[in-house]
């Protein structure tokens, strides 16, 4: 536990010292300061607007963040022969594996920590709103933070294979193809003319590839007819799943990496 | 005396698409006693560092055995007791000299800042302990390099090109501090191509050419055999020519120069010429040096090389 403690911690440290996701990271709070000077352009209400970006925002740069910090991790450190002088000490290749996710997680978490800071204060002196839509609104990061948490082990799951520039379109294409998976099924699945074996490779695929859509949880204040039965199990569920999936990764990923030549 | 290291028809075998199947380390057999500074020489590619990383356990072997400190290589608890300083590392860049020792202590599960500020003076950081590792010089790196290597009191050090690319003071420097792990009863296995270094410092070697040991043994051993250059004035040239038959003779603009083993009857040559009423101008014993061991070893293991050379103006 010391060793993937260790490698974690410094992981982090390394990481909040890059300089393309510092300037990530600025790029962001620069659209999120000056998102409340959007909202007039919406047709929507002025705070659906606010938050709507607000939220994509976060989540798009968190997914540039996650996926840019990971696909290098592994690569790197064999590259500058970083894990030579790990590898040759009692540490092995699983705590190194792991140590470096929990490293992009922990990053992952403090940077989008910044992000939802910041839109909180600003939401909060702009529109002065209730503790409940306070609530609601810092709910979907968290939300956020377990499906980028999924994307960093997806990237690192492939960094123990394949070229950073590789990884970097199946990592982005799986994430660009997760977030739509729920309205694609639902397309082929009620539409009468889809035939009965496309729908069910559509359930198939959909049932392999993760679905990242689940993490966008239709907020009450932007979608007001939307009603989650049972919140507290939705929550459950879509944390449990990104866990789950997360855990298959991982193990793939130290399988792979333990027989891999470095 | 136990061995430190021992390989047994040590085999990594890579596949290639372009060239099939290519042994880069081939029926190994490696000896290296403990407590002895090894010297594994080999030009590029002849797979030291290959050797290395199997003895490290950081790639599979294909076939044959290895032991390190009496484990199977591989073993996990055989790390606690080596370490490995990797041929030009790079080190965690944000990391000041002394996080950096904490962070390798730290993966041996260790908290001890005390420890980690010895090793800093005992490499002569003392004083830069608070620089981050970015603002550190080439030979700098490779002293913090050597102290996070000493972090667990290894009983075996891996030094690969410990001095490569560094000034002659850090050099120097480096030399030293690795005279004194022997001294400390430790067993180092450096891979370098600094022959001279490895001749002032090892007391035995291996040298590997294409993956293959093509020899190995004391370094006192492998010297042997230098060579006497004496020039000569005031004989004939039936006398010189008698003179050279166990060595080579050479014509100068105003006598000879006779190159012969050192092992040669020198005083028969001195006395013959003395007595032609010669004269000997000098006489500049050539010791063997392991250069030359080097350079004669690859070349009779890779035939056809030496024309080659010499057709290139080489050596």
């Amino acid at each position: 536990m010391n060793a993937i403690w260790a490698i974690a911690s410094s992981t982090v440290g390394e990481a909040i010292r890059r300089k393309v996701l510092l300037v990530i990271l600025l790029i962001a709070l620069l659209l999120l300061s000056i998102i409340p000077a959007l909202g007039v352009l919406s047709a929507r209400s002025e705070m659906s607007a606010m938050i709507s970006t607000i939220f994509f925002v976060i989540r798009f740069t968190s997914a540039l963040i996650a996926i840019i910090l990971t696909i290098y991790m592994i690569p790197n450190e064999i590259e500058r022969r970083t894990i030579y002088t790990i590898l040759c000490k009692p540490v092995q290749r699983w705590q190194f594996l792991l140590g470096k996710y929990f490293g992009a997680v922990l990053a992952l978490a403090l940077m989008m920590g910044i992000m939802t800071a910041l839109s909180l204060v600003m939401f909060w002196f702009l529109k002065h709103p209730d503790a409940s839509k306070m609530a609601e609104v810092a709910k979907q990061p968290i939300l956020y933070l377990v499906e980028m948490s999924l994307l960093a082990a997806i990237a690192i799951f492939f960094s123990t294979f394949v070229a950073p520039l590789v990884n970097f379109f199946i990592s982005t294409g799986l994430w660009l193809v997760g977030t739509v998976l729920n309205p694609l099924y639902d397309s082929f699945a009620t539409n009468p003319q889809t035939a009965p074996i496309m729908k069910t490779m559509a359930k198939l695929i959909t049932s392999i590839l993760p679905n990242f859509a689940n993490y966008d949880v239709k907020n009450p204040i932007l979608h007001p007819g939307v009603v989650i039965q049972n919140e507290a199990s939705y929550y459950l569920k879509t944390v449990g799943y990104g866990f789950m999936y997360i855990a298959i990764l991982l193990i793939l990923g130290i399988v792979v990496f333990d027989r891999r030549e470095v | 005396m136990a061995a430190a290291i021992e390989t047994k028809k040590l085999t990594k075998t890579y596949r290639s698409r372009q060239l099939g199947k290519i042994n880069v380390v081939n029926e190994l057999d490696l000896h290296v006693e403990e407590g002895e500074i090894f010297g594994f020489l080999g030009p590029n590619g002849a797979g030291k560092t290959t050797t290395i990383k199997m003895l490290l356990g950081i790639i599979y072997p294909t076939h044959g055995e290895g032991y390190v400190l009496g484990r199977e290589i591989g073993d996990m608890d055989v790390h606690r007791v080596i370490s490995y300083l990797p041929e030009r590392p790079y080190y965690y860049e944000h990391m000041t000299g002394f996080e950096l020792l904490k962070f390798y202590d730290s993966l041996f599960g260790n908290h001890d800042p005390d420890k980690c500020q010895r090793l800093l003076e005992r490499v002569n950081l003392a004083g830069d302990a608070s620089k981050t590792i970015n603002q550190y010089s080439k030979g700098m790196q490779q002293r913090v390099g050597l102290a996070q290597s000493l972090l667990n009191d290894p009983k075996l050090l891996f030094l690969d090109e410990p001095t490569g690319g560094l000034d002659p003071i850090a050099h120097r420097e480096i030399r030293d501090l690795i005279l004194s792990f022997r001294d400390e009863g430790r067993t180092v296995f450096i891979s370098s191509h600094e022959l001279s270094e490895v001749e002032l410092i090892c007391d035995r070697v291996a040298i590997i050419h294409k993956g293959e040991i093509a020899r190995q043994g004391r370094l006192t051993e492998l010297l042997k055999g230098g060579r006497i250059e004496i020039t000569l004035q005031g004989i004939d040239e039936g006398l010189a020519r008698k003179l050279a038959t166990g060595g080579t003779l050479h014509n100068l603009s105003d006598g000879y120069m006779l190159d012969m083993p050192e092992e040669e009857d020198v005083n028969a040559v001195v006395d013959t010429v003395r007595s032609a009423k010669g004269s000997i101008v000098s006489m500049v014993p050539r010791k063997k040096r392991l250069e030359d061991l080097f350079v004669e070893t690859v070349r009779a293991a890779t035939p056809g090389a030496a024309p080659k050379l010499a057709a290139e103006g080489g050596v």
